[in-house]
C-alpha cells in the first residue's frame, strides 16, 4: 500500500517481482525499472496479506488477544506474545517471577536462532547457492526439535501466559539443550567459513547493497540490518527485558555495510544465543511459574513494549479502557522500517543481485502488512467500517 | 565398435533417435538424483524425468497474445531436431557414428548451438519481460562460453590432424588420452559444457528466483516438453562429446558407458559447489579466464607437434 519510492516513469522496462513470483515467499509487489541489467529506479506495493489483526484484536478480550497476537508472524511468533503480555503485565502492574523471565529468554533465543536459520537458508538460495540452502535447513530441524520437545509445537509455542510463562524444563530437556547447543556451534562455525571464506558467494555479497551508518539512520532501520551498517541498536541491550538483565547479550555489529556483513552479524549472533541458552538453561532460578493472581480486567491506561524480534525491533502500543478487552492494539514489525534501505540500495546494482538484496532485510510480508494510508492529499475524511469494507473489495479487486 | 545396423533403424531407433531420447532422460535423471543426494534431499524417482516429459505434451499448449505463433511452434522443433541430428555425427553409447564426413566437428558444434539459439529467439519472440531478460542472458551466455568451448574441442582434433569426429575417435583410442596430455582443455570444455547445459552455477539465464525460467517462461504443455527433451539430448550428446575426445576414444559400449557416467558424476558434483553466477560474472569468467586458458592450451598443443 505505501509506496515507498514512487516508481520511474512508464515507458521504461519495468521488471516485475510480485506479488507471484519465485523469489518471493510471500505475496509482494516491487517493480524494477531496468537500463538492460542495471537497476535504475524501485517502487514497492505492500498489503497483499493485510489481515485485519489489530482491529480483530479490539472484539477480544485479553486473553483471547495473546493467542492472535501470537500467529501475527510465523517465524516469531514468541517474541510478538512477549512483547504483549509485557506491555500487560506494566499495566496490571503484575511482577513476573525471575524463572518465567529466564523461560521467556530462552525461547526467545532458539526462536532467533530457528529465524535465522531459516533467513540465511533462503538467502542463499536466492542467490543460487541450493547446497548451503538445503544444509542450514537441515541444521535448522535441531533447533526445531529442541522446541518441541520444549513446547510440543514447532511454531507458535504458547510459552507465555499473562503473568508468566505456561512450561517448564526438565532435567533431560536441559541435557537435550545444552548438547543440541553444542552440535549448532560446530555447524555454525563451518557456516561462518563459507559465508566469509567461498569465493563465488562473496562474488554475490561483498560490495553489494552498502548502506553506510548514516543512510542506516536517516531510513531508520533496525535489527540486524542496520548492527551491519555498524549502528549500535540492539532493545535487548539498550531497554533490556524478560531475563536480559540477568543474562546480558552483546551487541554484534559490522561495519562493511554491504549483503555480506548481514550474513555476518546474524551468523555471529547466533553465538550469542548459544551462549545464553546454555546458560539460562543451567542457571534455571527457581520458583514460580506464573503470577498467582492475574485480573480480568486490566486497568486504564496505555503502555508501549518494545523487544527484540529476531528481525529487529518490534514495537507494541497497547491501550487499555479499563475492560476486559484492548481499546487499541497497534503493532509495528521490524520489516516495516527496513523497506525504505532496500528501495534506496537498489538503484544502480544488477538484476541478478535483486532477490539476495530483497532478501537481506529477512522481509516478513504478512507480519507488516497492517499499515493503512487513507488520505493521502491531507483531508480529513471519516469512513464507516461498511465503507471501509467495500473500499477494501474495490481496491483488490 | 562398428555400428553395421540399417541406416533408418540408426536414425530412429539405435543408437540415434528413441534411445537416444531414453538416454538423454536417463541422464537427467541420474544427475537430478546425484544432485539431489549431495544436497542432503531424497531426489526423483528413476522415471520422473519420462513422467515430466509425458506430462508436458498432455497439457494444453498455450500461445500468448502478441507473438508470432508459427515461430512460437515452430521453435520447439526446430530445437530438439537439430539436437537429435547431432546425434548422426557423434558415436553415441561407444558405436561408431552413423554418418561421418571431413569437418563434421564444426558441423555438430554449430548444430549444438543452435538449440541455444532457438531458445534465444523463443524468448525474445514473447512480450513478457522476464522471457526477453532470459533471452538475453541466454545468448549473451552463449557468445561467452562458445569460443573457449570449441576452442578446447580443436585441441584433440589439431593433435590428431583431423576435424573429423570418427578420426579423432580413431586417432584418441590409440593414444594417450588427451585428459593426461591436454588437461586444461579438458577442464574448459567440462566447465564449457556446463554454460552450454545451463547448469548451476552458470544458470543465470534461467535464474528461477530473478526472471522465474527465463526464455521458457512462456512455454507450457508440448513447447515446453520439446525444449526439455533437446535439452537432454544435447546434455547426452556434449557427455559423449567430451568422453570421447579426452577419455580414449571409442571403446565397447559398457566401458564407454561408464566413463560417461563417470564424467556426469563429476559434471553433477560440480553443480554443488557454488552460489549462480551473475551474468557480467560468467562472461568476464570466460573471457578473461576461461578464453586464455584454452588458447594457451593451443598454443602448446601446436607448438609441441611442430617440435616433434
Amino acid at each position: 500500500m505505501a509506496t515507498v519510492v514512487s516508481a520511474s516513469d512508464q515507458s521504461r522496462f519495468i521488471v516485475p517481482i510480485g506479488p507471484q513470483h519465485p523469489a518471493l515467499k510471500e505475496p509482494g509487489h516491487f517493480e524494477f525499472t531496468v537500463d538492460g541489467e542495471i537497476i535504475t529506479g524501485a517502487s514497492a506495493r505492500l498489503g497483499y496479506v493485510h489481515r485485519g489483526i489489530e482491529k480483530g484484536a479490539e472484539s477480544m478480550n485479553w486473553t483471547q488477544c495473546l493467542y492472535l497476537l501470537e500467529r501475527i508472524c510465523g517465524i516469531c511468533s514468541h517474541i510478538h506474545s512477549i512483547a504483549y503480555c509485557q506491555g500487560l503485565e506494566k499495566l496490571a502492574d503484575i511482577e513476573i517471577s525471575p524463572k518465567a523471565r529466564a523461560m521467556r529468554t530462552l525461547v526467545a533465543e532458539l526462536e532467533r536462532i530457528h529465524s535465522h536459520m531459516l533467513w540465511w537458508g533462503v538467502a542463499a538460495h536466492e542467490g543460487g547457492f541450493d547446497t548451503l540452502f538445503m544444509y542450514t535447513w537441515r541444521d535448522r530441524e535441531i533447533v526445531m526439535d529442541l522446541l518441541e520437545t520444549i513446547s510440543g509445537n514447532r511454531v507458535n509455542y504458547s510459552v507465555n501466559v499473562i503473568g508468566g510463562v505456561r512450561l517448564d524444563l526438565s532435567p533431560e530437556q536441559v541435557t537435550k539443550i545444552v548438547s543440541g547447543m553444542k552440535k549448532l556451534e560446530e555447524r555454525t562455525k563451518h557456516y561462518l567459513e563459507i559465508v566469509t571464506n567461498d569465493s563465488s558467494f562473496l562474488a554475490r555479497t561483498r560490495g553489494i547493497g552498502v548502506m553506510t551508518r548514516e543512510e542506516a539512520q536517516r531510513l531508520g532501520a533496525v535489527g540486524p540490518t542496520a548492527r551491519a551498517s555498524n549502528v549500535c541498536r540492539d532493545v535487548r541491550v539498550d531497554a533490556p527485558y524478560a531475563g536480559y538483565h540477568e543474562y546480558p547479550v552483546k551487541i554484534v555489529t559490522d561495519t562493511a555495510g554491504d549483503l555480506k556483513a548481514r550474513f555476518v552479524v546474524r551468523i555471529k549472533e547466533l553465538f550469542e544465543s548459544y551462549r545464553i541458552i546454555t546458560n539460562v538453561a543451567q542457571n534455571m532460578p527457581e520458583g514460580e511459574l506464573k503470577a498467582r493472581r492475574v485480573p480480568r480486567k486490566i486497568p486504564a491506561g496505555n503502555v508501549i513494549s518494545r523487544v527484540e524480534a529476531p528481525r529487529g525491533e518490534l514495537f507494541y502500543y497497547i491501550e487499555s479502557g479499563g475492560g476486559e478487552g484492548p481499546e487499541r492494539i497497534k503493532v509495528r514489525t521490524p520489516t516495516l522500517p527496513n523497506w525504505g534501505s532496500v528501495l534506496t540500495m537498489a538503484a544502480g546494482l544488477r538484476l541478478a543481485d535483486v532477490p539476495m538484496l530483497l532478501v537481506g532485510i529477512d522481509p516478513c510480508f504478512s507480519c507488516n502488512d497492517r499499515l493503512i494510508r487513507l488520505n493521502p492529499d491531507g483531508k480529513q475524511q471519516t469512513l464507516t467500517w461498511q465503507q471501509l469494507r467495500d473500499r477494501g473489495i474495490e481496491y483488490y479487486r | 565398435m562398428k555400428n553395421d545396423l540399417p541406416a533408418m533403424f540408426a536414425i530412429l531407433i539405435f543408437p540415434g533417435g528413441l534411445s537416444l531420447l531414453l538416454g538423454g532422460l536417463m541422464f537427467e535423471w541420474i544427475d537430478r538424483k546425484f544432485v539431489a543426494r549431495l544436497q542432503n534431499r531424497k531426489g526423483p524417482k528413476w522415471y520422473q524425468p519420462l513422467a515430466d516429459v509425458i506430462k508436458s505434451f498432455s497439457k494444453e499448449e498455450i500461445v500468448p497474445a502478441g507473438v508470432n505463433a508459427g515461430l512460437f511452434i515452430g521453435l520447439p522443433i526446430v530445437g530438439v531436431t537439430t539436437a537429435l541430428v547431432t546425434g548422426l555425427y557423434v558415436p553415441l553409447f561407444g558405436f561408431a557414428p552413423s554418418h561421418s564426413f571431413a569437418g563434421d566437428l564444426i558441423v555438430v558444434l554449430y548444430f549444438l548451438s543452435v538449440l541455444t539459439l532457438t531458445l534465444g529467439v523463443a524468448g525474445a519472440n514473447t512480450m513478457d519481460h522476464f522471457s526477453l531478460i532470459g533471452a538475453t542472458r541466454t545468448l549473451t551466455q552463449l557468445f561467452s562460453y562458445e569460443a573457449p568451448f570449441m576452442l578446447a574441442l580443436l585441441g584433440p582434433a589439431i593433435v590428431a590432424q583431423s576435424w573429423q569426429i570418427n578420426e579423432i575417435n580413431v586417432y584418441a583410442q590409440n593414444h594417450t588420452w588427451f585428459l593426461f596430455s591436454q588437461p586444461i582443455g579438458f577442464i574448459i570444455a567440462l566447465i564449457g559444457l556446463m554454460g552450454k547445459l545451463e547448469l548451476p552455477p552458470f544458470d543465470a539465464p534461467e535464474a528461477e528466483t530473478e526472471i522465474v525460467s527465463g526464455a521458457l517462461t512462456e512455454y507450457s504443455g508440448r513447447g515446453l516438453g520439446l525444449f526439455h527433451l533437446g535439452q537432454d539430448v544435447e546434455f547426452i550428446i556434449g557427455i559423449t562429446l567430451i568422453t570421447t575426445f579426452y577419455l580414449g576414444g571409442l571403446a565397447n559400449p559398457l566401458e564407454f558407458i561408464l566413463k560417461s557416467l563417470g564424467l556426469l558424476l563429476v559434471l553433477t558434483a560440480l553443480q554443488t559447489l557454488a552460489a549462480r553466477l551473475r551474468i557480467d560474472q560468467t562472461v568476464g569468467l570466460w573471457w578473461r579466464i576461461g578464453a586464455l586458458l584454452a588458447l594457451i592450451q593451443l598454443i602448446i598443443s601446436i607448438a609441441i607437434r611442430k617440435l616433434i
